[in-house]
């Protein structure tokens, strides 16, 4: 059997929805959004904690919130959705073949397409944890569903590797439930979640932050009954003689998210090293025509806002890819890290859209800086640099329609 | 008279101002770092009574899940925030629910309601097979 679509958008997070949402609200007259699990709305429907759509829709929404406001809006509109849809490849001229229950395995032929299948998390072989393999370590993603969603605790004594939002967020959701959260360990020398969630996540609960520290064992048959930690030197390797045993028993890990790309890859995208996401236009386009990309598949962004921003892009310009109006005028330049930049989204500009950069810093810098665009000459003050903190700056077309060569960006101190 | 230096981290947007401040007889005379109004009225609210929204989750039955998100539906004192999940612990809910519908309301005693964050219409879930058999 066979499907035919305008734009179809393969993932229903908030990336997913908004893309579908405006595809539809710029004139495309059959979107299709495909679903693999049983309802729309994503990872959204696990974060049950508030502080989504802030930017957005001026709201201290919840994600489950934010995921029925958008799906409520979507559900006035004629865009058709699929649940239970796992989409197994798609090729580089924009056929789907996709599987589920009702159709079984068909295809969808689609003008454009646009990705929004997220990241996907770490896990404990990423890193590469010695020790024994018992039961009681889990991505803290994964803790987060059997909380919020199946009703489950998954332990009562818990050490945290990696000081990633969600790691911060279950720190305080386990707590609430009646865990006793013994300590965040940080690798790096610097939190990998926003500073709000150090704050209201961790130090109202008087949960210890260990920055410079790892899991460097785990001890346990059956079940986990301990860590061993250890102090890290500058280069990130242990420290010998600082080790210390943490009883516990369960591990949270997160230690960090990884766009989720196997179809990206099986299309013929081509995929850039920092973001493991697509290289992409400020159109969101991605190398192959008629293909975008949107949300945490393209890079892992800070907030909803942000993912739901590339959403708009995304769909906007499938739709008017889809109608045939779609015209290249003149080359891309690439967009290209500069002095104490470390990830730059997106990295073509193709002189459609106004560019709107996302930028993260290589280190730490606690003091004034610039950031610069060359050769358009633009400058943005900023008090200070954070990796953990994305740069987002908004360059309009005009300012950049007489360049010819490639965009840097670069971070420089005042 | 002495004057007394505190620190704050906003937690009011992700920007997350860093606002220092300072006080003389517990009055603030003078405060820097942040980047909006919102910031002030942070600092001074947590001079006075710290304040947070409390999101959590209720059993529900009925439902294709085992749980409800809920929240309340303004900000609570912060040394509250165990009473309510106390308050509770026994509440056990029954499909289907509507976003916003009240859960508990004045949840001990702050004024606030818990509401339902989400739609969670009633479907028959394996809980409820196993129950009709047994």
């Amino acid at each position: 059997m066979q499907v035919e679509a305008d734009v179809t958008v393969i993932g229903s997070g908030p990336a997913g929805l908004t893309a579908a949402l405006y595809a539809h609200k710029s004139g495309a007259k059959n979107v299709l959004l495909l679903e693999r699990e049983e309802e729309l709305g994503g990872i959204l429907k696990q974060c049950i904690h508030n502080g989504f759509g802030l930017e957005q829709f001026k709201k201290d929404y919840t994600g489950p919130e934010y995921a029925e406001r958008l799906i409520e809006e979507l559900e006035k509109t004629n865009v058709q959705y699929f649940l239970n849809t796992m989409v197994v490849s798609l090729s580089p001229n924009k056929t789907i073949t996709a599987v589920n229950p009702e159709k079984g395995v068909f295809h969808i032929e689609s003008k454009s397409v646009v990705l929004a299948m997220g990241c996907r998390e770490r896990s404990r072989g990423s890193i590469n944890i010695p020790g024994t393999r018992p039961a009681g370590v889990y991505t803290a993603g994964v803790a987060q569903r059997f909380v919020n969603i199946d009703g489950y605790l998954p332990g009562k004594e818990v050490v945290i590797l990696g000081s990633g939002d969600i790691g911060l967020i279950m720190a305080r959701r386990l707590t609430l439930e009646g865990a006793q959260v013994k300590g965040v360990y940080e690798i790096m020398d610097y939190p990998g979640g926003l500073k709000r969630n150090i704050v209201q996540c961790l130090n109202d609960f008087g949960i210890p932050l260990y920055l410079s520290h790892t899991v460097t064992e785990i001890r346990g048959k059956e079940r986990v009954e301990g860590v061993v930690v250890s102090k890290v030197d500058q280069k990130m390797n242990p420290i010998g003689g600082s080790e210390q045993f943490i009883g516990c028993d369960t591990l949270l890990l997160s230690v960090g998210l990884i766009p989720e790309n196997e179809l990206s890859t099986e299309a013929g995208i081509e995929l850039t090293p920092i973001t493991k996401g697509p290289v992409t236009a400020e159109t969101m386009e991605t190398a192959v025509p008629g293909i975008f990309s949107c949300g945490n598949v393209s890079t892992v962004f800070d907030l909803v806002d942000y993912v739901a921003e590339s959403g708009i892009i995304a769909g906007r310009n499938a739709a008017e890819f889809a109608a045939g109006d779609w015209k290249e005028e003149r080359n891309s330049v690439e967009v290209t890290p500069g002095e104490n930049v470390r990830m730059l989204f997106p990295q073509r500009y193709s002189f459609k859209d106004d560019l709107i950069l996302f930028i993260r810093s290589a280190k730490p810098i606690e003091k004034p800086v610039n950031i610069e665009l060359s050769p358009a000459g633009i400058r943005l003050k900023r008090l200070y640099a954070r990796p953990n903190e994305m740069v987002r700056l908004k360059v309009p077309r005009d300012k950049l329609k007489d360049i010819a060569e490639p965009i840097t960006v670069s971070i420089t101190e005042r | 008279m002495n004057v007394a230096k505190k620190h704050f981290t906003c937690v009011i947007c992700p920007l997350g101002c860093e606002i220092d401040v300072e006080l003389q007889g517990g009055n603030v005379v003078s405060m820097e770092g942040n980047k909006c109004q919102k910031g002030k009225e942070f600092v001074l609210q947590e001079l006075e009574e710290p304040m947070r929204i409390l999101t959590t989750t209720v059993p529900i039955k009925g439902a294709k899940w085992a749980m409800l998100p809920v929240r309340t539906d303004k900000a609570i004192p912060k040394r509250l925030l165990f009473k309510v999940i106390e308050q509770l612990a026994d509440i056990e809910l029954q499909a289907p629910i509507k976003m916003y519908d009240v859960i508990l309301k004045n949840t001990a005693g702050t004024g606030a309601n818990i509401v339902a964050t989400r739609n969670m219409k009633r479907t028959a879930t394996t809980r409820d097979v196993v129950q009709i058999d047994g």
